[in-house]
């Protein structure tokens, strides 16, 4: 499918037609259409159409298995780890739809990226964290990588905390530290999109005001796709919020009207915390 | 109790200490607590009373060969010279070839059962694991006897003779007649033995290894030979160290399955197809024939002893390195 074939899709969507804004959105990272997952036999995903602009902050908010985590698990097909979990449907991304059989897995993962909820260190030295992805992919010389790694870890803005340990076990950093950690080992490999999959669920108000804080210089670059259970952290950070109840895809919007004005009642009654 | 209190007093805090350890809660609780301290304290008796009986037992070839009754090669009953070389060198070879083979056996199953077979396959083979382990050893003994020691005779030697009887450094190791009996037919035996258990505490380790690990690796394009080599073993190197001694103890001390297919011969020699002995099938045959108060009956218990220290050895190496890794 060409880019132009992509830009009709868009127009005769059904969320166009409820948010003009979307439509006018001049990049689209990820255009997910008529999608649907499986758990073997549960059905996890129904129908869902979404797109996720570039280099924008896009939450995704429910309760708990509503299929938000499922989603962000697609795009870069890690259920294709474990049998009997599938996807129908859509995803286009770059031109190509990564759900097709013979799209090269690692490559896909390498554009794009993804953190957890808690932070997962390797076994192995800082430095090595890093370059572990990056030397999966690319060749680079011992200075390349160094400064690949210093470039890195400055924009998680860890590296003046382990400059002089860079050879140190990872699993000796704090849990912040661990996850910006996880956070620059994720863009070394210069992916397009990051996905980050309740990234503060696991760590205390300091370091999670330094991850959002540190979300909002990643967006001049990527594309973000953020899982949270987290209200004020999706009002905080994303500019487009997507509400997900029991597999679908209530509605998608600004984060401003999402919270100020939400066109379903469901919506409302979510954030307002009347359920969830 | 003392939470009670803001500022409780040093009497207060010792008596709250005493009450733990069964005041407070008298009767069933002070003989629930002398009954879990005998049944540790037990191990420590039973572990020093083996290893007095041996020593004791062994101390007169002890005194009458010196502590050269290690390293020498000679285990001659008629001459009643005894030296533990011979036997002491065919338990650590076989078990080394054993774990050799049964390490990459055991890794690669506990990796597929748990990072990639379909699940109800990785049930059925992980059954058939577990029931692999519990098949007593006189069962391998005797399949080695009659499957093992003929197809060594009459394929792998003749094999291994024709082709690399003339190649410097490998002919040493395949020399002698086609007996089918020796060191790498009991290493291979014991591999089939050990590698069940080995591979139930590998995937023990695994099953352990977060999913949100493996998937990081994954995550940003690594292959399952990436995630295996620099993620899945760098993570569970210790456990794995204690797999491959649990592994080595069995190996070490197997007796019956062994006496079936070494051949039983107390030499020393590189060659891994001619008979040898180990300490384990040596006491096994001999003691029955060894008169109480003989020299030969002390220098098997001797020998008894060494393989128990060997045992301890092999643990604290895997101590040694589990803490490196730390």
């Amino acid at each position: 499918m060409t880019p132009g074939t992509l830009q009709e899709m868009t127009q005769d969507s059904m969320m166009t037609k409820t948010d003009p804004q979307v439509a006018k959105s001049p990049e689209v990272a990820l255009a997910v259409r008529n999608l649907n997952f499986y758990y073997g036999e549960n059905h996890a995903l129904h129908d869902i159409s979404m797109d996720f602009q570039a280099r924008r902050v896009t939450a995704m908010i429910g309760p708990s298995g509503c299929g938000k985590s499922t989603l962000l698990r697609i795009f870069n097909r890690m259920y294709d780890l474990y049998p009997g979990q599938r996807a129908t449907g859509e995803v286009m991304f770059d031109g190509r739809n990564i759900l097709e059989h013979d799209l090269d897995l690692n490559i896909l993962r390498a554009r794009v990226g993804m953190v957890f909820q808690k932070p997962t260190p390797f076994p192995m030295s800082i430095y090595d964290n890093i370059a572990f992805g990056v030397r999966l992919h690319e060749k680079l010389n011992k200075a390349d990588m160094d400064a690949r790694v210093q470039d890195v870890l400055t924009r998680v803005a860890l590296w003046n905390e382990v400059r002089d340990r860079l050879n140190a076990p990872a699993s000796g950093l704090s849990g912040g530290q661990q996850q910006r950690l996880c956070i620059a080992r994720s863009i070394a490999t210069r992916p397009e999109v990051l996905l980050l999959d309740e990234p503060t669920s696991a760590l205390d108000p300091i370091s999670t005001a330094r991850i959002e804080e540190l979300l909002d210089e990643l967006k001049e670059e990527f594309t973000i796709a953020i899982v949270t259970h987290n209200m004020q952290q999706a009002a905080r950070c994303a500019d487009q919020v997507a509400f997900f109840y029991m597999g679908r895809l209530i509605e998608v919007d600004s984060a401003d009207r999402m919270f100020t004005n939400p066109k379903q009642q469901q919506t409302q009654d979510y954030i307002t915390g009347r359920f969830g | 109790m003392t939470l009670a209190t803001a500022t409780p007093s040093e009497e207060a805090r010792d008596k709250a200490g005493a009450s733990r350890s069964g005041s407070r809660r008298s009767g069933p609780d002070t003989a629930f607590h002398f009954l879990v301290a005998a049944s540790a304290l037990l191990v420590l008796v039973v572990l020093g009373g083996l290893v007095v009986l041996m020593g004791v037992g062994g101390s007169q070839a002890f005194r009458t060969f010196g502590l050269g009754f290690a390293v020498h090669d000679v285990w001659n009953p008629v001459a009643d010279l005894y030296g533990a070389w011979a036997p002491l060198f065919g338990t650590i070879v076989s078990t080394l070839i054993g774990v050799a083979i049964a390490l990459p056996l055991a890794f690669g199953t506990a990796f597929w059962l748990t990072a990639m077979a379909p699940p109800r396959i990785a049930a059925i083979v992980g059954t058939a694991v577990q029931l692999l382990a519990a098949v007593p050893s006189i069962i391998f003994g005797m399949w080695g006897f009659f499957t093992i020691v003929p197809f060594m005779a009459r394929t792998v030697q003749p094999f291994l003779t024709h082709h690399f009887k003339h190649v410097p450094g490998i002919k040493f190791i395949i020399h002698g007649a086609p007996f089918g009996t020796g060191l790498m037919t009991a290493g291979l035996v014991l591999a089939v033995m050990i590698a069940p258990f080995m591979t139930a505490v590998m995937r023990d380790v695994f099953a352990a290894m977060p999913n949100m690990l493996r998937e990081s690796a994954y995550g940003l394009g690594a292959t399952r030979w990436d995630v295996m080599w620099k993620v899945v073993v760098p993570w569970s190197r210790s456990g794995m160290i204690g797999a491959i001694v649990l592994g080595m103890g069995r190996a070490l001390g197997e007796t019956m399955a062994v006496t079936f297919v070494i051949g039983n011969v107390t030499d020393v020699g590189w060659s891994l197809f001619a008979p040898r002995s180990t300490v384990a099938s040596l006491i096994a045959l001999q003691f029955p024939e060894s008169p109480a108060g003989s020299l030969r009956l002390s220098a098997l218990l001797a020998l008894g002893f060494i393989l128990m220290l060997l045992s301890f050895a092999s643990l604290a190496l895997a101590r040694m390195l589990r803490g490196n890794t730390k």
